[in-house]
């Protein structure tokens, strides 16, 4: 049963914490999924989206992590395919854009890449006097 | 054309710190002063809502520009536009680019910004504050480059120490070192900084560690002692109780203005109060202009440029808000076009300013402000062209000329294990061992800050690095470990070169080019001499020792592509600019050979003072906004001064 209306959301949020690999509760934490399914919707033509997702909904039934891996890498990571959805799901979580314009200040403060650098985005978040004195508190691996 | 029909003691133009240091300064010793500011309205307002409503809007505005340039935060006006980095482009042979605001007409591009509005540059400032080393005021005399200063390090040292109080420097004068520098001799022995030093970021140590003491570094021929040290910035930390004074006072018995330790300006009763006996701490860190509560201590925002969130770092406003009220007008989207003489006295008898409504329309109201005493200071290529397209001033020809600028050749690379950079204020400790020496006579000497900010400023990392990672195929898993392996460990280093006097660097008017409200462009000639290309060879040289000391492996690339690229003996060297707008109407002993005399007067004529730093005959190695903030507080002494007789 989807968790979602609609049920392409569900697929959105999933394919996209196999593409970004972070997983599917910190991206609902940075309370952008809707923002960035919609953006989707906004920019690219309606059929692409559909056949998107359906490879998406295709590509999240395969059997273990790998083959879901293998057929991420050949069916939504070319840029050809699909108008180049994948690695453009890919930069809005990492960097909060769209093409090269920022989606919003909240995109922009949500940015999956701070965190990966083990930091926090410039100008918002700010973890406090001293702090960077120290290894910063939280070490993802 | 309207005349102003009332008169003031003071014209200033530009709320800048020179400006606003001026304003305040004069008005709390009952001058009354009117500012005029080509900005906009909003960004002056110093009610609560109102301050704090717009500032956030700046913040807003930097949160949702992709390219976080400097200016980036605050609105370029066609009526009164600004200088930005984003508009640099390559010049071709004798075809001026003409992108943005400036003129370039070359040979390259002239590499630095700075804002037009409320605040001015200090808006975006990183806020660092070394002095100027003792040496630096005489080149001429030791090392046969440039000219001498007016002055020595010494007739500057009291002004330098009223800088510090006003912008709030946070430092440890302990552990300044280096070359020309000793405690005693630089500050004194009992000397000490407002506030406590700002902490050097993990990554600094990280570096410094790997360093035993006594390492040397080889250029110019010789070995140098590499050394770190902590930099004094504006930026707010923890007050020291060592620290002395209260405020900056005029003292109108003794002619000059003083540190002391009585009394300060209440900025909301707006007046001075006796500081109570019991406190702890003399000096009080000055918060945000909309809520004093506020910005007590840098919070690790780690944007300073191009905007402190919560203004812990010095802005202007800070200052131009202890301006008295009662004795200050401001008047803003007023563009000063022209200043106005007398041409039996020379006396100025007035400046011409359009005041626009709309910022991006080209209806405007010329108006004439009228004072006793006038000061230009509105940052060194503004204030320069103001005095072209007046005609004033330039007896000696020097209006305009002598540009100068920090050629910042960058470095970068991977350090062997996670420094974590990204955090903090963007530079908290420097090396100075190539600040000074006798390789001066041959190269340019440079401060080389370490950059807490990692690959940010070359490469636009980490945005580069996942875009560059994302192009290449990455994805999930494999993309977040490369993204953490690689950002956290990056590392940039800045060899920020002292560029010297020279009369072709200069800037000039064209009525070719004009701006929305009829107003010149600043047309710009710019380039780079061999004293220079030879610095960046050399410091090459000096970076490569460091990285391979340290085991940083060594991605820096330089190319012919980048707008500021210099060849010297068959190698490609890149810089960019430091923001460091300088030299355009310098100071001098010699009314043949400078634009104005040690106090920012003007030779020409009696009642027309510059601040800022188009007045610093040569650059040194500091940032330069510590040393024309006491240049300007060294202006506003003489003009109380003159207004007494």
């Amino acid at each position: 049963m989807s968790k979602h209306t609609p049920k392409e959301l569900d697929l959105f949020l999933n394919i996209s914490s196999h593409l970004t690999g972070f997983k599917t509760i910190s991206l609902l934490g940075t309370g952008m999924t809707e923002t960035y399914f919609n953006t989707i919707t906004a920019h690219v033509n309606p059929n692409t989206v559909a056949l998107f997702y359906e490879a998406c909904a295709e590509i999240l039934a395969l059997d273990g992590d790998n083959a879901i891996k293998d057929a991420i890498k050949n069916e939504l990571i070319p840029d050809g395919n699909y108008a180049g959805l994948g690695k453009k799901i890919i930069l809005m979580w990492y960097l909060g854009n769209w093409d090269n314009d920022v989606i919003s200040a909240q995109a922009y403060t949500q940015g999956l890449v701070w965190d990966a650098a083990e930091t926090h985005p410039p100008g918002a978040k700010q973890p406090g006097y001293d702090s960077w004195r120290e290894r910063p508190i939280k070490v993802n691996c | 054309m309207q005349q102003q029909t009332h008169e003031y003691d003071v014209v200033i133009v530009g709320s800048g710190i020179g400006g606003s240091i001026v304003a305040k300064t004069l008005t709390q010793a009952g001058k009354k002063v009117l500012l005029l500011e080509a900005g906009l309205e909003a960004g002056i307002d110093f009610q609560k809502k109102e301050a704090f409503n717009n500032y956030m809007g700046y913040l807003d505005k930097f949160y949702q520009t992709a390219a976080k340039v400097p200016n980036s935060p605050y609105p370029n006006l066609k009526d009164a536009p600004s200088p930005d980095v984003i508009d640099i482009e390559a010049i071709e042979p004798c075809k001026p680019a003409t992108n943005g605001y400036l003129v370039q007409a070359g040979p390259i591009p002239f590499g630095s910004d700075a804002w037009r509005g409320p605040g001015g540059t200090t808006m975006h400032w990183l806020g660092s504050t070394p002095r100027m080393l003792p040496n630096d005021f005489k080149m001429k005399s030791l090392y046969d480059v440039g000219v001498d200063w007016p002055f020595d390090y010494d007739a500057l040292k009291p002004y330098y120490e009223m800088a510090e109080f006003e912008i709030g420097v946070a430092g440890n004068v302990d552990e300044q070192k280096g070359p020309d520098v000793s405690k005693d001799k630089n500050y004194g022995k009992d000397y000490h900084f407002p506030m406590k030093k700002i902490p050097q970021s993990y990554l600094d140590e990280k570096v410094i560690e790997k360093f035993p003491k006594g390492f040397k570094v080889h250029f110019n021929g010789k070995a140098h002692d590499l050394e770190f040290v902590s930099t004094p910035q504006g930026r707010n930390s923890i007050p020291n109780p060592e620290y002395p004074y209260s405020d900056v006072v005029w003292n109108e018995d003794k002619h000059k203005l003083e540190l002391q330790s009585d009394k300060r300006w209440n900025t909301f009763t707006k007046g001075y109060e006796a500081v109570p006996d019991q406190q702890t701490t003399k000096y009080t860190p000055v918060g945000a202009v909309w809520d004093d509560h506020q910005g007590h201590r840098c919070e690790g925002n780690a944007s300073c440029v191009p905007i402190c969130p919560v203004q812990a770092k010095y802005n202007a406003l800070k200052t131009l808000r202890k301006s008295d009220p009662k004795l200050i007008t401001t008047q803003t989207q007023a563009v000063a076009s022209k200043v106005l003489t007398d041409e039996s006295s020379g006396d100025v008898i007035g400046i011409e300013y359009k005041k626009y409504e709309d910022p991006n329309s080209s209806v405007f109201e010329t108006h004439i402000a009228k004072g006793k005493v006038y000061v230009l200071a509105a940052n060194a290529i503004e204030n320069a062209k103001i005095l072209l397209a007046s005609g004033i001033a330039n007896s000696s020809d020097q209006v305009g000329r002598n540009l100068m600028d920090h050629m910042v050749m960058l470095t970068w690379g991977l350090l062997p294990e996670k420094g974590f950079p990204y955090r903090g204020p963007g530079s908290t400790t420097n090396i100075p061992t190539m600040r000074d020496g006798d390789f001066r006579k041959e190269h340019a000497a440079c401060i080389s800050p370490i950059d807490n900010w990692g690959w940010g400023w070359p490469k636009f990392s980490p945005g580069s690095d996942v875009e560059n990672a994302v192009a290449a195929g990455m994805f999930g898993r494999e993309l977040k470990y490369h993204i953490n392996d690689v950002v956290p460990r990056q590392l940039l280093l800045h060899f920020e070169c002292e560029q010297t006097p020279e009369p072709n660097n200069r800037v000039t008017i064209d009525p070719n080019y004009l701006d929305n409200l009829g107003n010149y462009r600043p047309v710009i000639h710019y380039s780079a001499s061999d004293y220079m290309k030879k610095a960046f060879a050399e410091y090459k040289k000096v970076s490569d020792q460091i990285f391979e000391a340290a085991g940083v492996e060594d991605f820096t690339e330089y190319t012919t592509s980048h707008p500021d690229y210099a060849e010297y003996e068959g190698k490609v060297y890149n810089f960019w600019g430091a923001g460091h707008i300088v030299g355009t109407h310098r100071m001098g002993t010699d009314k043949e050979e400078s634009v104005v005399n040690e106090n920012g007067q003007t030779w020409d004529h009696q009642n027309l003072y510059l601040v800022g730093c188009g007045n610093m005959p040569t650059l040194g190695t500091s940032n330069p906004t510590l040393t024309m903030s006491a240049l300007a507080f060294k202006t506003s002494e003489a003009i109380l001064n003159q207004l007494k007789d």
